[in-house]
């Protein structure tokens, strides 16, 4: 089984590094980066930590939307082009099919954070600007959440059109951003329906926040082993009951 | 005749290529470009909800205001006194969005000074700061700087300036300077004691080497006293002041036998007249031991004691 979703996810990869999507989303990427020096320009102190602020925020921002807009054709466009049904046609499983598709592109999209990362550290190192530790884990938690990006893109492709896919996957994105905030507001509610609904919604979107090293990371503030694997093991987690949930759809779907 | 009407079609492109460029140039020329920081029209979000909405940019966000507000203070001359809010409302917003940032917040103790009101809220952002960066001595020294220069706050100023010590990369100054605040309420005697405490406290030779150096200078405003009291007395056997120091020794009924020593360890120094406030003095430190304020310091804070006393009223 390994064996097969391990093919599909080299074939899917490789489909994915022909997209122009992705080298486009990269180029600002790395573009955003240098911007960012100049910008920091204007400032007469910090200047360092200016630029590693916006690198980070340069990586994330790209690599959520070459996960999102890549992620959403993952299954529409082997439905639209029929090569579905050949690849399913061979003893490979529905649910073997979209892991792999979802293991292809999840390894192209840390190909890209290392590409980015080792620009980053490029554009640290001649500014003299500090890299640690704590760069290297709120990196690695960016990579979760990426996958976890990718697994909600990779759901919705499973039953809905890349437009609706790329939508319900933003919003998620961006609820998910909030859910913190929305719960530690809604707690001082008068109303229980309040306080409770915006507990639930903390609990039940993903926490996308308990990835965010990234000011940990530019003031080089001391990190916990439990603030990266606990919230790595909690993304870990949270991508199964994704995928678990995007097999039960995609097995269930006709492609009449 | 095919080629001529290309070469017309051409033309034409380039004509209206040329308009194109033209007309977007007036336009732009004819519409106001000026910043909002420069018209004074910048508004800035609600700290809270920008950090809500930041999505886990929070760095990059805050970056992005404490350039605007560098921008404000070097927009024009008297910038700062016009949008001093605003400022305070951007600093606030950094500090908020990404609490971990070290300069803006003596940035805005630098900058919000108009009246007391701004420098009550950069007070404000500097508690926020000493409570993010504990040991920074940096943050109780401005937020004590401005208890006793703006607020007119001694103990408040000492307190927090006694704070700042202890901590790494503090200047040797604040110890004696605290000093000179409590002295200023609890007499000599407290601020010697204090300084005493601190030389024995510290290993720093340097350090040690200024608090005795006020200790030395709390001596010489004792004796300085002494001669003051010595000059109450002239007064009262001679029905006049003296001229120079040297009359309390001299004169139809002298109060003294000799003069105290006017540096402890240095030669070549006497006991003089200030020339500006009368008063006796050391030929060595040229003033007494207190806190110095200038003619203009004076008229800024009996101007806030007024206007602070207005408003009152008006509230009333």
């Amino acid at each position: 089984m390994i064996g097969r979703i391990w093919a599909m996810a080299i074939n899917t990869a490789r489909e994915a590094i022909r997209n122009k999507l992705l080298y486009t989303l990269l180029f600002f990427a790395l573009a955003m980066m240098l911007f960012g020096t100049i910008l920091s320009a204007l400032s007469y102190v910090d200047r360092e930590r200016m630029v590693q602020d916006f690198a980070f925020a340069s990586i994330r921002l790209f690599s959520v939307a070459i996960a999102v807009f890549v992620g959403v054709g993952l299954i529409h466009k082997e439905v639209e082009r029929r090569t579905v049904y050949t690849i399913l046609s061979k003893p490979l499983s529905r649910a073997e099919f979209l892991i792999g598709k979802y293991t292809g592109l999840v390894l192209i999209i840390w190909l890209q954070v290392v590409i980015m990362a080792l620009f980053f550290s490029g554009v640290s190192l001649l500014l003299g600007a500090p890299l640690g530790f704590t760069h290297l884990a709120a990196l690695i938690l960016t990579a979760v959440e990426l996958a976890l990006v990718v697994a909600l893109a990779t759901l919705f492709s499973s039953f809905t059109t890349p437009l609706l896919a790329s939508f319900f996957s933003c919003g998620i994105w961006l609820a998910g951003h909030l859910t913190r905030d929305l719960r530690d507001h809604g707690a001082s509610s008068a109303s229980a329906l309040v306080r409770e609904g915006t507990a639930w919604m903390h609990r039940i979107l993903p926490d996308l926040e308990s990835f965010n090293l990234s000011i940990e990371a530019a003031h080089q503030l001391p990190v916990a082993a439990s603030d990266i694997w606990f919230p790595a093991l909690y993304g870990a987690g949270y991508v199964a009951v994704i995928l678990a949930f995007a097999v039960m759809i995609f097995e269930r779907r006709d492609f009449r | 005749m095919h080629s001529a009407c290309w070469q017309k079609r051409g033309w034409l492109r380039v004509g209206l290529l040329l308009a194109a460029i033209a007309t977007t140039g007036f336009a732009h020329s004819r519409f106001e470009t000026r910043s909002r920081v420069e018209l004074g029209q910048l508004q800035v979000p609600s700290p809270d909800y920008v950090k809500l909405w930041s999505l886990g940019f929070d760095a990059a966000i805050a970056d992005y205001y404490w350039l605007r507000a560098i921008g404000v203070v070097g927009a024009e001359e008297g910038a700062v006194e016009e949008q001093g809010e605003v400022l305070a409302d951007l600093i606030d917003l950094v500090t908020t969005v990404d609490p971990w940032v070290g300069h803006p917040y003596r940035f805005a103790a630098v900058w919000l000074t108009r009246d007391r009101e701004m420098v009550e809220r950069g007070n404000r952002l500097l508690e926020r700061a000493i409570s993010y960066h504990p040991l920074d001595w940096r943050n109780r020294y401005h937020l004590g700087f401005n208890y006793f220069y703006y607020l007119d706050e001694q103990m408040r100023a000492a307190d927090l300036l006694e704070g700042a010590i202890g901590l790494e990369g503090a200047p040797g100054y604040l110890a004696p300077l605290v000093a000179r605040l409590r002295s200023k309420r609890g007499g000599l005697q407290v601020a010697a004691a204090f300084l005493v405490q601190m030389i024995e406290s510290t290993e720093d030779s340097y350090k040690k080497a200024e608090y005795l150096k006020a200790v030395d200078e709390i001596q010489i405003e004792e004796r300085a006293r002494f001669l003051d009291d010595a000059r109450v007395e002239y007064w009262r056997r001679n029905g006049g002041d003296i001229e120079q120091v040297s009359d309390l020794l001299a004169g139809p009924k002298p109060v003294l036998q000799r003069l105290p020593r006017a540096q402890l360890h240095l030669d070549g120094f006497e006991w003089i007249l200030d020339p500006e406030s009368g008063q006796i003095v050391s030929s060595y430190y040229g003033s007494r031991y207190q806190l110095h304020e200038s003619q203009a310091d004076r008229s800024r804070k009996q101007e806030w004691r007024e206007l602070g006393e207005g408003a009152e009223a008006e509230g009333a």
